[in-house]
């Protein structure tokens, strides 16, 4: 496994761990406000950069001492760009679905925040797009 | 060139034999590209761009169609 590789495998444990968070949560508690919930997905956003920051060195040290050497990464070439390229397109069309499903559920009268929860989950399954789809072009091609 | 083309094969394998049993991380850096890269343009997942290609050739020394070769599909 590539270091490249490695932060695309946190990124999607990322997406996954904070989207259960946060959907336990709205399950948990349906009746917040709009700013209530735009509260708690900042916080989600915040807790998410953290948790891959944390995650990334914590899994470097494990890697590293598991090889015995340095686990560090290398300078991108074409084939990275490529493989970010084409990951990034894919999220791109999960994102503009993600979109789409928000307006979508405001056109059918449903409440604010239940739209808003739908562009929030839409947004990071666009994420575990984007890291599972780098994953899955770096093994196959 | 993007994602390995079925009509395009290499003979990069049987270069790095020639050349002293060549290393892939060696080649790498003397192409400028990641070792990751070369594993998969040798194992024909990916076809690289004409610069890294030719970078490939000029490492062995040899002209790019020792390197890579293309037959049309049937």
């Amino acid at each position: 496994m590539t270091f490249k590789e490695m932060n695309a495998a946190v990124m999607l444990l990322g997406a996954v761990v904070i989207s259960a968070w946060v959907l336990t949560g709205a399950i948990g508690d349906p009746t917040l406000t709009l700013s209530a919930v735009a509260t708690r997905l900042c916080w989600a956003i915040l807790a998410s950069i953290v948790f891959n920051i944390a995650a990334i060195i914590v899994f470097t040290i494990l890697i590293s001492i598991a090889q015995g050497r340095e686990f560090r990464d290398e300078v991108a070439d074409e084939r990275d760009r490529l493989v970010g390229a084409k990951a990034m397109r894919n999220a791109y069309v999960v994102a503009s679905l993600a979109g789409l499903a928000a307006l979508i559920v405001w056109a059918l009268g449903y409440e604010v925040t239940t739209g808003v929860y739908v562009l929030f989950g839409g947004l990071m399954l666009a994420g575990a797009v984007d890291a599972g789809s780098q994953l899955v072009y770096y093994r196959i091609g | 060139m993007g994602k390995g083309q079925p009509g395009i094969t290499n003979t990069i394998r049987v270069l790095r034999f020639h050349a002293g049993e060549m290393t892939q991380a060696a080649l790498a850096e003397k192409v400028g590209v990641t070792r990751q890269t070369i594993v998969a343009i040798e194992q024909g997942r990916y076809s690289p761009s004409l610069e890294v290609a030719f970078r490939i050739a000029a490492a062995f020394g040899v002209p790019i169609t020792e390197v890579f070769s293309w037959q049309a599909a049937d």
